[in-house]
């Protein structure tokens, strides 16, 4: 162990960061643990917004924002952890504002909020495009200005838990080489999400499932991971995020005639309707011949060129960068891509998991407030929300205890498994599974699912699993060995792959991100109202259900 | 397509250098990101570079093309590739490499955190416990370095840095005047007198490599110019650099010529400047001052005088004196603005207008 501390953040992100701050205005002494340096971090890539009522912009109230969240979710969002997030969520971004988050502005001079999909009101606060570089940056200059220290390059590997509680981390040194244990009384997992195993993504490479795979690996439970959020708006062909803020703005979604086919799928909210929605309706044009290129077009023409530049700058940019197109004068290619995990490490109200000790915050998470699909604008104000309730509770559990130890053993355990990886020769490289792996998730486990592909998809994720103790590390030295940090990342893919594939199957209904047109096209509230958790047990995975906790709506039928 | 990239390794075990050339077979819209992960994969696994978000907004894949600083993930190859050019790929400069494409940032993060870069808020909380309302104009000053994503590519493109390793360099100072112009900040005097100390504003050479190569649109130059403007406003102009550029100011207002015989005594000090006469005299040997300094007026000084009385009628002395610099110009001029909607539609190969159906009619083919 190279070191000790009361709490300990894994994940330098929005939730990571606002976790730690949190923890150390609770006087507790906190480390980060990151294998990225925290401005790296994926959240800095969030472009459109966040959400609170603050209504500004139109009236609103945290109770429309609650109903709103709900309906989006499908009803299987927690209506109890829904309620606090949308009661503390207009508090947490005025304390942004205070620390200096660079918000857009109205005429009057409070911050602006633009419309978002499936809201009832203009909620989301922006930062023209760029709204997770806006908070990434005040939070990092938070954690300065409280000299946090953070354990940069360390690749967190394998959560420590002894004598029945989470007592540390045992990491990969990836800029000087070697595994080191940090030890921490409370460890607080907000290592993002895991979109690296669909080809088509917005996530960065970094979002690799690392701490959904070390929660499962530790014995605890993934909650709802069969909701894979597919973002309408992926630029073709990278999958590189353009915003909702475009179609908040006012951009059309069109089909190779011009048509504003939204009309024909979501006849009140158009383009703007929840991006399950959106997402499907474009599948279903491209499916039925009606795409271009397996596209279809974000048309922001009509915007005009200075809205254009004065509110979607950067998305402009990209799709000038990445695609060629100027969409001041022609429409941009998009179709859905791997986005978001609505399901994650199981949590309670203030983050604390199963295991004591150990918290979870942000997309690595299941609170649960996003159930079946999630809101735009919602992600972001979950990591703040509920990244300062877990840094809260983390802190105030390790204040009120004080032993630290993590056995010799599980040390001497890691470290053989690590050189048995490390000293691996001949074999596999890691990048042909990752691409089957990508492949075959996009095509078998997408925006429309079947049974029959999602049982071959169990089958291939098995076959890939069966492979993959055959892979090998080409770089056998200790410094920045990213072929080794990479090998892993893999493994965690694959584990939590399993984890969503084989909850898919079971649940025999359609509900938000969950769609089997073909076989079971409705929801299901009679036999799936409920969450579904997934378990690692001898090598495989066990399913459960739990239950969905309601306080004041009843599921209704969800239209837009 | 076939792309070639030679890249500098750099072992740290042994501190060997070596250039190798790789040959790959590349999708034609791969970035040199791209490249490198089909390097890493499919031919070298010990290849290392930092990467994460590939879109241009987390920083991490700074490195050096033929020489010039890069985001890896924004340079496309296909042209590259076409002209059969070989590219070298090194790390990024002004900072040590930990092993090949991979720098140590350490020092860089060091000059960003000597900066206080945090809000250190300077208004009274509104007492509805809401927001403070201030305009999006007045925010827009430090709009620019805003935007900053500390990939380093200034600071590895630094000549003031490449002399003195201890000049905070472009990024911090960026980082400087994103506090120091935001209206809600209230401790621009400490700001800039920390900032104005040795290694600080003025040991800027002014070559302006920053504002090319960030990948942003900060323009790193611009920020160092407002925070020099700010100081002189607000006083702080102890260091020679800030002397200097104020008799700049003073001797166009007055004379209306830039009195150059006047710029050592009033930049440096009488002591100095006597102790420099054998310099001056050999300057005056070859023509390239005057011998005897008679200061003259020029003919049309009211303009100059003019000018200054205006910049000062508009409060535009510190920071606000400054235009935004031609990266913002450059991105503004797209050329949109004489255009109409109706002739975007009818432009040649124009995708189709957008129509809602059951309100409108499908536009004949």
């Amino acid at each position: 162990m190279i070191a000790k501390h009361d709490v300990l953040v894994v994940g330098a992100g929005c939730a990571g960061m606002r976790a730690a701050i949190e923890a150390f205005d609770a006087g507790a002494d906190v480390a980060m643990i990151s294998k990225l340096h925290p401005t790296r971090s994926h959240s800095g890539a969030a472009e459109g917004g966040i959400n609170a009522a603050l209504g500004n912009a139109a009236e609103d109230n945290p109770e429309i924002h609650a109903y709103d969240t709900v309906k989006g979710s499908d009803y299987i969002g927690d209506q109890d952890a829904i309620e606090i997030f949308a009661q503390e969520a207009p508090g947490d971004i005025i304390q942004l504002e205070n620390w200096g988050a660079f918000f857009s502005r109205r005429e009057d001079g409070k911050l602006a909020q633009r419309p978002f999909g499936a809201a009832g009101s203009p909620r989301t606060v922006y930062a023209a495009d760029i709204t997770g570089h806006v908070l990434i940056q005040v939070l990092w200059e938070q954690v300065c200005k409280r000299d946090i220290p953070v354990y940069e390059e360390f690749f967190a590997w394998q959560l420590v838990e002894n004598d029945g509680r989470c007592q540390g981390v045992i990491c990969w040194d990836l800029l000087h080489g070697g595994l080191k244990t940090v030890g921490g009384k409370t460890v607080v997992l907000a290592t993002g999400g895991a979109g690296r195993q669909y080809r088509v993504t917005t996530n960065a490479y970094a979002c690799t499932g690392d701490g959904m795979a070390m929660a499962l690996h530790a014995g605890l439970p993934l909650k709802d991971m069969e909701f894979m959020q597919f973002h309408p708006t992926t630029l073709y062909p990278t999958g590189i995020l353009l915003t909702e803020g475009i179609r908040g703005e006012g951009g059309y979604l069109i089909n190779k005639d011009g048509e504003r086919f939204m009309k024909r799928y979501a006849p009140n909210a158009l383009e703007l309707a929840s991006r399950d929605v959106v997402s499907r309706s474009e599948q279903t044009e491209i499916d039925e011949g009606r795409g271009v290129d397996g596209s279809v077009l974000l048309d922001m023409r009509h915007l005009g060129a200075e809205r254009i530049l004065e509110r979607l700058p950067s998305s402009r940019e990209l799709a000038m960068t990445y695609a060629g197109i100027d969409p001041v004068y022609d429409p941009v290619p998009v179709r859905p891509g791997a986005h978001y995990h609505m399901g994650g490490v199981e949590t309670d109200k203030d983050g604390a998991t199963e295991l004591t000790g150990l918290y979870a915050a942000g997309e690595c998470a299941c609170v649960s407030i996003h159930g079946a699909n999630r809101l735009g604008g919602n992600s972001l104000m979950e990591t703040i929300t509920f990244g300062r309730r877990a840094g809260r509770s983390a802190a105030e559990w390790a204040l009120s205890h004080t032993t630290v130890e993590v056995p010799e053993s599980a040390e001497r355990d890691a470290e053989a498994r690590l050189r048995e990886l490390l000293d691996r020769e001949g074999g596999e490289r890691p990048w042909k599974l990752r691409e089957e792996l990508g492949s075959s998730m996009l095509e078998n486990f997408a925006v429309f699912r079947t049974e029959a592909g999602m049982t071959k998809q169990i089958e291939i994720l098995h076959g890939l699993r069966e492979r993959y103790p055959n892979v090998y590390v080409e770089d056998k030295g200790e410094v920045f060995n990213s072929d080794l940090t990479q090998a892993i990342e893999l493994g965690n893919m694959l584990d939590t792959a399993l984890c969503m594939v084989s909850a898919g199957v079971v649940r025999k209904e359609s509900r938000g991100a969950h769609a089997r047109p073909h076989d079971y096209p409705t929801r299901d509230d009679d036999k799936f109202l409920h969450h579904s958790i997934t378990r690692w047990k001898d090598g495989g995975v066990e399913l459960s259900t739990s239950e969905v906790r309601f306080t004041k709506w009843e599921p209704q039928e969800r239209k837009y | 397509m076939r792309v070639a990239l030679k890249v500098w390794r750099y072992d740290s075990a042994t501190g060997e250098r070596a250039l190798r050339e790789y040959e790959i077979d590349a999708p034609e819209e791969a970035t040199l990101l791209d490249c490198l992960d089909i390097v890493k994969d499919r031919h070298d696994g010990s290849l290392a570079y930092r990467k994460s978000c590939r879109m241009m907004i987390c920083g991490s894949c700074g490195m050096r093309m033929d020489g010039a600083a890069v985001l890896a993930c924004k340079t496309r190859m296909y042209d590259i590739a076409q002209e059969g050019r070989v590219p070298v790929i090194s790390a990024m400069g002004n900072l040590p490499i930990v092993k090949d494409l991979v720098v140590d940032m350490d020092p860089f993060w060091a000059k960003f955190k000597a900066m206080w870069p945090w809000l250190e808020p300077g208004y009274e909380r509104p007492e509805d416990g809401r927001e403070y309302r201030i305009s999006q104009e007045r925010m827009n000053v430090v709009h620019k370095e805003s935007l900053c994503i500390n990939c380093g590519l200034c600071v590895s493109e630094c000549n003031a840095m490449e002399s003195d390793p201890e000049f905070l360099g472009p990024q911090a100072l960026a980082k400087g005047m994103r506090f120091v112009g935001d209206p809600r900040d209230g401790a621009t005097v400490e700001r800039l007198e920390r900032y104005n100390s040795e290694h600080g504003i003025w040991d800027c050479t002014r070559c302006y490599f920053c504002n090319e190569r960030c990948p942003k649109g900060v323009d790193p130059r611009d920020a160092i110019a407002k925070l020099g403007a700010e100081s002189i406003r607000l006083g702080i102009d102890r260091d020679m650099g800030a002397k200097h550029a104020k008799w700049f100011v003073r001797s166009a207002e007055t004379t209306g010529w830039l009195r150059e015989e006047e710029l050592i005594p009033k930049t440096q000090g009488y002591v100095s400047a006597i102790k420099q006469l054998k310099f001056g005299y050999s300057l005056a040997k070859h023509g390239k001052v005057r011998p005897v300094p008679i200061p003259h007026v020029a003919k049309d000084v009211n303009e100059a005088r003019t000018l200054h009385k205006l910049v000062r009628e508009q409060d535009r002395q510190g920071a606000l004196g400054h235009v935004q610099g031609e990266h913002a110009l450059e991105r503004l001029a797209h050329g949109h603005v004489n255009e109409s909607l109706e002739e975007i539609y009818a432009r040649p190969g124009a995708a189709p207008r957008p129509w809602l159906p059951e309100v409108e009619e499908a536009p004949s083919a």
